[in-house]
Order: C-alpha cells, then structure tokens, then sequence
C-alpha cells in the first residue's frame, strides 16, 4: 500500500536537485533507491560488526 | 647494559667526531637522506657492534652520533612514526594505537583509515551501481614534514612511511605502507589448501583453508577467493578459478590462472602473481595479485599457500600513492612489490602454516624488494633528481616479533631445536640492514647528512595481560553473567549501566563516560578520582606466578598529550614492564580467565609497552644537541637542515 509523507521545504528543494543532479525520473524513484541502498547496506552487514572487525585487525599480527 | 653505561659506549665510539658547523636560518644543506629500520634495537646495535659486526653502523656512529632516543607513549609503529610525519605527540595527529574503539557502541576499530561506502547506489536488475564511490579517509592528522618541505620546492621521496595510508595530498613522491589493506578490506587473509586432514579441520579464522582434493590425473582444482562484490545485490565474493598440475615425483607443480602458468618446486615460494576479479562480466574487474608458496609436494602431504591479495602497484585498486603514477614507476622499473601493512605473514608463522624456515624465506623475499627498490631511489638520489630521501624497511621489526623465542631460552615458547637451526636470523636481519647503509656510506658525498633512525626497540613478551580482567576484578567493569569460565566479549556481556572503565587496544585503557561513550555512567567530577585510583592499582599490579611488577607506569593521556584530538585518546595508556604487553583478546575487548599467562605463541617479541624500556635509535653522521633525542625532534631537524624554522605545529626541537 502506498503511504504519503511529508518533508519540509528545505528537504524537499534538497531533494529537487538530488534528482536534477543523478537524474533521477521522480521523487518517488529517488526515495525508493535509497531505500534501498540503505536496506541493502544493513542486510549484507556494511554496519558494524564486532566479528568482522576482529578479523580485520587480527591481520595486523598483533591480535591471534 | 643500564642506559649510564650504554651512553658511555656510545661516547667512546664517537669521541673522535667532529661537530659540523651550522648557520643560522640558512639552509644547511642542499640534500639530505633519513633511513628507517623498524623496531631496530639501540642496545642489540651496540652489542653486535661491540662484537665486532655492524661495521656501517658503527662508521656512522664514529662520524656523529649513536644514542638512545625516546620513542612515544605507547611506543606503537603508528604511533611513533605519527611522530616522525609531525614533529609532534600524538594529542597533534589522533592516533594512539592500533585499535581504538567507537565510544557510541564500543567495537574496536583501525585508527589509521576508515572506509566510506559508496554515497549514492543505483539499482539496475541483479546490480548495484555507486554513483559516486566510496572513499578511504586517513585517520592522522596534522601537517607531514614533507608538505613544508614541498612549500620551500624541496623535492621529496618518501617511501612506506607507516601512518600514511591512503597517502595524505601531496605533490612529493610518497607511497603507503603500515595501514595499507588488502584488497578485501583486511590487513591480510591468506589461502591454504592441504591434505592433512587435521590442519583442515583446524580453525585459522579469518585465514581459510580448503582441503586439496587431487585427482587422479595429478590435478588440484582450487579458487581465490577475492573482494566482496558490492556491485552485486547480496554481493558474494568473487572467486577466481585456478588448477595446479602436480608432478610427487619431482616435486614439482605447475599453477595456471588465468592464463598465467608459474612452476614452482616444493619450498619454492613464487614471484608476484596479478589477478583480475571481475565485477561486472568484461566491464568492471578489481585487479589484485598473489604470490604462491609450495609448502608440501609430496603424496602423503600435499599444501599450497596462497598469500594475502594486495594492492597491485602496477593496477592499484585504492590509492596508495602520490603522484598515482609513483606506485606505478617502481613496479615498471623493479617488477611487483609488497605492498600490504605489514608484509611478512606473521599469522601464516602463529598459526603454523608456515614452519620457521618457510617465514624466513618469505621475509627475506620482503627484504629483497625492499632492498632492490631502495637502490633504485637512491640512484635517483645521487643523480640528483630528489633532494630528501626516507626509505623505510620493515623487516627488522617482523622479524624480532617472531623470532625472539629462539634465542630467549626463559621464554615459555622456547624451542631448543629451532633455536638452535634458526636462532642466527635476527642478527642476520641487521647485519642486512647494515648492508643497506654500508651501500649509503659508499657512494655519499662527505657532506650530505645522512640518519638512521627506529620507532622503538624490542623485548620479550613472556606473559599476556588480559587488562578487562583486571578491571573485572577491581570492580570497575561489571558483566551480565557470572559465567567467565571460558572468554566473553564486553561488547556482549558488558553491563554498561554498571560499568566505568573498560580496555580496547594493544595499550589503551579507557572511562565509560558519561555523553562520551553510549552507555557511559562516569561524570567529570569523579573522573580524575577513578583514573587516579586505576593508575595506582595497575602500577601495584603483580604477575601472581612470579610477583614481578606488570605495568612500570600507567600514563594519564591529559597530562602528557597535546590538547587538539585528546578526545580520541584512551584515558590511560599501559605501560608495561619488558615481559609482559596487552593479550590479544584483551585487545579487541574480550575478558579472559586470568589476568596474566604465559604467551603461548612465535609472536615472541613485542615493543608495545612503557616506552621508557624500549627506547629507539637513533645514529648520524653529524653531532646533535641533546644526550637523549625525542621521536618528534627528527622533523623539525629534517626542516633545519633546509633552513626551515620550527613550525608552530610542531612541539619537537631541531637536534641541530
């Protein structure tokens, strides 16, 4: 189902030349992409995460 | 050797050594050449030197100086050479350690770069395309010595200086080393296909292994496995196909890989290999390269290492130099080279994938690039076409972090018969650096200065400390469970309603603040009490095996580092004695059993504890103004040397 929302002046002009810039064919197109490109970014884990990061460093040598 | 004593040596070598007369303001040379040999122990130098060896260093030592010098709190790679770049403590640049931690949730993280994921992504069926991509940010700040020297149109080299990854804007030739990634994002995943099937089993997490599945025709079908896709939805990593045609009798093995056929005898470790991962079917590839170490060719053992994927300098992925074409010119003039934080796979050793000899043969191949690729920039040096070399190796400070056990016989990971096969390389590795200036001193004229500098020494690390224990049993770290029989994660079980001092870090302690950190409870005014009495409880710490002191000063970081990013810094910084450093896990927030235990491990030696017991070296060919130089003198000493006064963003005084 569809839902409205509202965004204020300064969001919506901001939003404007977002689409202008990447050409985006509406503001309803832009919203869903960054949707979900935010989406996609939790889901394949970019956030965080204390495994991965103990990985990384473990690299270094100086953690086993 | 106490350090009166050590002075006292030092003197009567340099007894002889005239002082160079200095103008002032003026420049007092028109060139100039710093080396950097990581981890370069001032005391193991005048041993060898009172040995009779080391006939370069000791040259230089007669000519000018040879001293101790004061590395910083902690006396970390990062840290120290964050030092060296700004000519300043680490309160200046930001970075106190190789871990800090994200005070909004904890979680430990690298301090000298940090990745932003691409801005904008479009989607376009099964991809996901950045339209504008994702970034690397260099964590130092502050301004290089280099950018001063390039305002003067003073023309500089500076090679792998850690700290420097992605290299700070420059028009100098400068290129990353210490802080460089792989192309996964890591500091380096290595690859082990093996028939033993004990080793397949075992867990060499976030290394992978693969058992070697040799078919009857002799052929081993295996994969390298690359980056993560990002450019595909639910991206997987992309994964290059490979076969390996065994020769047992000979043992022998060819590898094809795209294209590429490289032959490798068994102990054979090969010459750099480039890999193409594609991205987007012939439209986007990331190019990395590997290099292949054929362990085991035999019937009934059978293993092929593959290194860490690095940065290509000849296709770089991600930046790592300046001008971009810099990486590209040393590639095309000495062939592929190393290009990964810390070369030399340590882990590959600590995980015993690798036996002690097959390290050495790969760490004197890190040297021999290195080596080859610094003749090729002093050539250009003495051609006149640089007016300011530094070069850094960092063999030396691999080496002793592996190899201490084989000379130490109370080190509780002693191996007699590996002490007594091996036990010649460390000094070996100096007598290779030595070499490395005795090629300087050759062909230098008289009058160009020339330094030899390291960023700490080295010592023993006997015995772990896991420092959240510590605060555990102090009370001032709370969890939610009572079961700590086995290791658990603060990030986890941490109750931070309750807690008000935690570690994360090779030497960082930190407050659970209250506005600072997610969950902090600690208000100001009760801040200088708690770090007051925590500082006093580490220096009365005692091993509870042997009653030795653990910890010879407990440094408060308001009272010893600039002001301007003390708010990265950990609240209190460790300071151990010789013996004794930061456990791993402790290090990534993990609270063990105990709080102190034998170092089980070939990583062996360690500098990251009071820098006063591992002070630097420093030796040149000109005398200097103080007994006991500071890591942060050399920058503004480099600067006089080219007639540049002290810059306001420098708190290191010239030694000149």
């Amino acid at each position: 189902m569809a839902k409205k929302v509202k965004l204020s002046k300064e969001a919506f002009e901001k939003a404007e030349e977002i689409i202008t810039h990447y050409g985006y064919s509406s503001l309803e197109e832009m919203v869903e992409n960054l949707i979900d490109k935010e989406y996609t970014r939790i889901k394949s884990g970019d956030d965080e995460n204390a495994e991965e990061q103990a990985e990384k460093l473990s690299g270094l040598g100086y953690i086993s | 050797m106490k350090r009166r004593d050590f002075l006292k040596n030092t003197g009567l070598l340099m007894a002889a050594s005239p002082l160079m007369n200095f103008g002032k303001n003026k420049p007092l040379t028109k060139k100039m050449i710093v080396l950097g040999f990581d981890g370069m122990d001032p005391q193991r130098v005048m041993n060898l030197i009172q040995k009779g060896e080391l006939p370069n260093l000791r040259k230089l030592a007669q000519m000018g100086t040879f001293t101790m010098m004061r590395s910083t709190i902690p006396p970390q790679s990062p840290v120290a050479w964050g030092s060296f770049i700004t000519g300043s403590d680490p309160g200046t640049y930001g970075i106190y350690d190789f871990v800090h931690r994200n005070p909004k949730n904890y979680m430990p993280i690298f301090s000298q770069s940090e990745t932003l994921a691409p801005e904008w992504v479009v989607s376009i069926g099964k991809y996901n395309i950045p339209l504008k991509p994702g970034k690397v940010i260099l964590k130092r700040e502050g301004k290089a010595f280099w950018d001063y020297l390039e305002e003067r149109g003073i023309e500089a080299t500076i090679f792998k200086v850690p700290n420097n990854y992605p290299p700070s804007k420059s028009n100098q030739r400068t290129i990353s080393g210490m802080g460089t990634p792989d192309i996964t994002g890591g500091y380096g995943m290595y690859t082990l296909y093996t028939t033993d099937e004990d080793e397949y089993q075992k867990d060499i997490t976030p290394n992978r292994v693969y058992y070697a599945y040799i078919d009857d025709d002799n052929v081993l079908e295996g994969e390298i496995e690359g980056p993560r896709n990002d450019l595909v939805k639910d991206g997987e990593t992309v994964k290059v196909p490979f076969k390996a045609y065994v020769d047992f009798r000979h043992k022998t093995m060819r590898i094809d890989v795209q294209g590429k056929k490289i032959v490798l005898r068994e102990k054979q470790y090969s010459d750099w290999v480039e890999i193409d991962f594609p991205l987007i079917d012939g439209i986007s590839s990331i190019t990395g390269m590997v290099k292949f170490f054929a362990l085991n060719v035999r019937k009934n053992k059978f293993r092929l290492y593959i290194s860490p994927i690095h940065i290509s300098p000849l296709h770089p992925a991600l930046p790592i130099s300046t001008p971009d074409s810099y990486s590209k010119e040393l590639a095309e003039k000495n062939g592929l080279f190393h290009t990964i934080s810390l070369p030399a796979d340590t882990k590959a050793l600590s995980q015993l994938t690798f036996g002690v000899e097959d390290f050495i043969t790969q760490s004197m191949s890190v040297y021999d690039e290195s080596s080859k690729i610094f003749d090729y920039e002093f050539q250009r040096f003495l051609d006149g076409k640089q007016d300011f070399l530094f070069f850094y190796f960092s063999a030396l400070d691999q080496g002793q972090h592996m190899f201490w056990a084989l000379n130490d016989k109370t080190h509780p990971y002693y191996h007699e018969k590996e002490g007594k096969e091996f036990g010649y390389i460390t000094d070996e590795l100096y007598r290779k650096h030595d070499e490395v200036l005795g090629r300087v001193l050759k062909k230098i004229p008289k009058d160009i200065p020339i330094v030899v500098i390291s960023d700490h020494g080295f010592g023993p690390f006997k015995r772990k400390v896991n420092l959240n224990k510590f605060l555990y049993d102090e009370g001032y770290l709370k969890l939610s469970t009572n079961d700590i029989s086995e290791e658990v994660s603060i990030l986890e079980y941490a109750d931070w309603g309750n807690t008000k001092a935690y570690a994360v870090g090779l030497n960082g302690l930190y407050l659970n603040m209250k506005g600072r950190e997610g969950d902090g409870i600690v208000t100001q005014s009760e801040r200088r009490k708690i770090l007051e009495n925590i500082k006093a409880k580490l220096e009365a710490l005692r091993d509870p095996d042997t009653g030795e002191v653990v910890v010879t000063n407990a440094y408060i970081s308001e009272d010893n580092f600039s002001k301007d990013y003390i708010g990265r810094a950990p609240d209190i910084i460790v300071g151990y004695k010789r013996g004794f450093r930061t456990g791993d896990s402790s290090a990534i927030g993990s609270l063990a059993k105990t709080v102190v235990r034998d170092n089980m491990n070939w990583w062996s030696g360690d500098h990251c504890i009071d820098p006063l017991q591992v002070p630097a070296s420093f030796l040149s060919n000109f005398k200097i103004n103080k007994k006991v130089p500071n890591m942060m003198d050399i920058a503004p000493t480099i600067l006089k040397f080219f007639g540049i006064n002290n810059p306001s963003t420098m708190k290191g005084k010239s030694l000149v």
